[in-house]
């Protein structure tokens, strides 16, 4: 896909993605940042976000509000997953 | 409910004989306002008597059926109240029950529209080690909620509304199982919303589209899973509690294949719970269908592909 550097915690968090869904011939710099992961781009779907829900409490012990809104967005992409794990990890 | 409080009041001051009377012109009106019920049961006879001959069923079944029903109804409505005593119950699977709650594993406990789960209720306050999620849909649970608010150890029994599980849901569920509880999963509604995944399996002769979505979250939630059935005898409950199989350690490329066998298990023991109550399958909604291929794909395919590559036909 897109060859836009990582940050290092997007980095980890592909691989986390990558590992818990257990996705083949994928690598960590095959996701851009911005690329959507659900739908189009990565081809996650509710069941892939259900799983990456529980890694994120997991490994970060994260734990999402009940707004299918506010996850939606959260969900959207690396770049945004890398900024809920930086302002609510726990662990 | 007026008529429910009419009914209960009866049963409170006369007892079961006079209920039972006052129940009959009750259950004759539902079986002529309701055509659709009526269908449902007479199609669930018939495939009944081609599948077990030589398990005769009453006369009269579908009124039968229905005032079954209405005797389930008030058995809800007292077991809420928790006025049916313990003593009422006979837990045939006491010690797996004992055993799945202090291993201390948790689990996903499927419940069914055999008989009435709900008096459950009664026997998990008698253990309070027992923490229990209900999921359940949006109307039951208000209900619920408010009539647990009155229980005496309000924490141990968590009311979560299914029209939307997202991960926030996963979650929550996850902790309960981590904290050794059990989530309570109706394994045999109809899919919800749009996002519904069916597999057709072989149910008393015929395929009939079972609900993929509480095996998905067993799958996810990495535990044992045990199927629950309360059921009435006479005038005790029977509570089976068995095991059905165990979701840790089920590879991606395995999750597929341990769907369909769970599936299929469970359609089995589903049956076999038939045959033993047949009068207490309270789906009143067309099961059977003609056309199983309701599978929705309606999430990109993708990564992998989670639609069920064989059904289970007949």
């Amino acid at each position: 896909m897109a060859n836009t550097p990582l940050t290092p915690l997007e980095h980890e968090l592909a691989t986390l993605i990558i590992d818990t869904l257990e996705l083949e011939d994928v690598t960590p710099s095959d996701i851009a940042p911005k690329a959507p992961l659900f739908g189009e781009g990565l081809g996650l779907d509710s069941i892939d976000a259900l799983e990456l829900g529980l890694a994120l409490q997991k490994r970060y012990g994260i734990k999402l509000d009940n707004d299918a809104e506010d996850n939606r967005e959260h969900f959207a992409s690396l770049s945004s997953l890398a900024a809920l794990v930086e302002t609510r990890r726990v662990s | 409910m007026l008529g429910m409080k009419i009914m209960l009041s009866i049963y409170r001051r006369f007892g079961e004989l006079p209920f039972l009377i006052a129940l009959a012109p009750v259950s004759v009106y539902y079986w002529c306002r309701n055509p659709l019920a009526r269908r449902a049961s007479k199609e669930y006879q018939r495939r009944f008597r081609a599948t077990y001959p030589d398990k005769p069923l009453p006369r009269l079944t579908t009124l039968r059926h229905f005032m079954a029903f209405g005797v389930t109804m008030l058995d809800k409505v007292r077991a809420l109240h928790g006025e049916v005593a313990l003593s009422q119950i006979d837990n045939l699977d006491r010690e797996t029950m004992r055993e799945a709650i202090e291993s201390k594993q948790g689990g996903v406990i499927l419940v069914t529209h055999i008989g009435n789960h709900e008096i459950c209720q009664a026997l998990s306050s008698s253990r309070d080690d027992l923490r229990l999620s209900l999921l359940m849909h949006t109307h039951h649970a208000q209900k619920f909620n408010a009539l647990l608010k009155e229980s005496r150890r309000p924490g141990a029994v968590d009311i979560i509304e299914v029209t939307d599980i997202g991960p926030d849901t996963a979650q929550r569920l996850k902790e309960r199982i981590d904290g050794g509880g059990f989530v309570v999963i109706a394994a045999d509604r109809e899919p919800i919303g749009e996002q519904g995944r069916a597999r057709s399996l072989n149910f008393l002769g015929a395929p009939a589209a079972f609900p993929e979505g509480a095996f998905w979250l067993t799958l996810l939630l990495r535990c044992p899973v045990y199927l629950l059935i309360c059921a009435r005898d006479g005038k005790t409950f029977n509570v089976h509690f068995e095991p059905l199989g165990d979701s840790r350690g089920v590879k991606r490329r395995e999750r597929d294949s341990w769907i369909g066998e769970q599936m299929q298990q469970f359609a089995q023991r589903l049956e076999h719970y038939c045959t033993r109550y047949p009068l207490q399958w309270f789906n009143f909604y067309p099961f059977w269908s003609e056309a199983p291929e309701r599978q929705k794909a309606q999430q990109s395919p993708g990564v992998c592909s989670k639609q069920p590559s064989e059904n289970a036909h007949g």
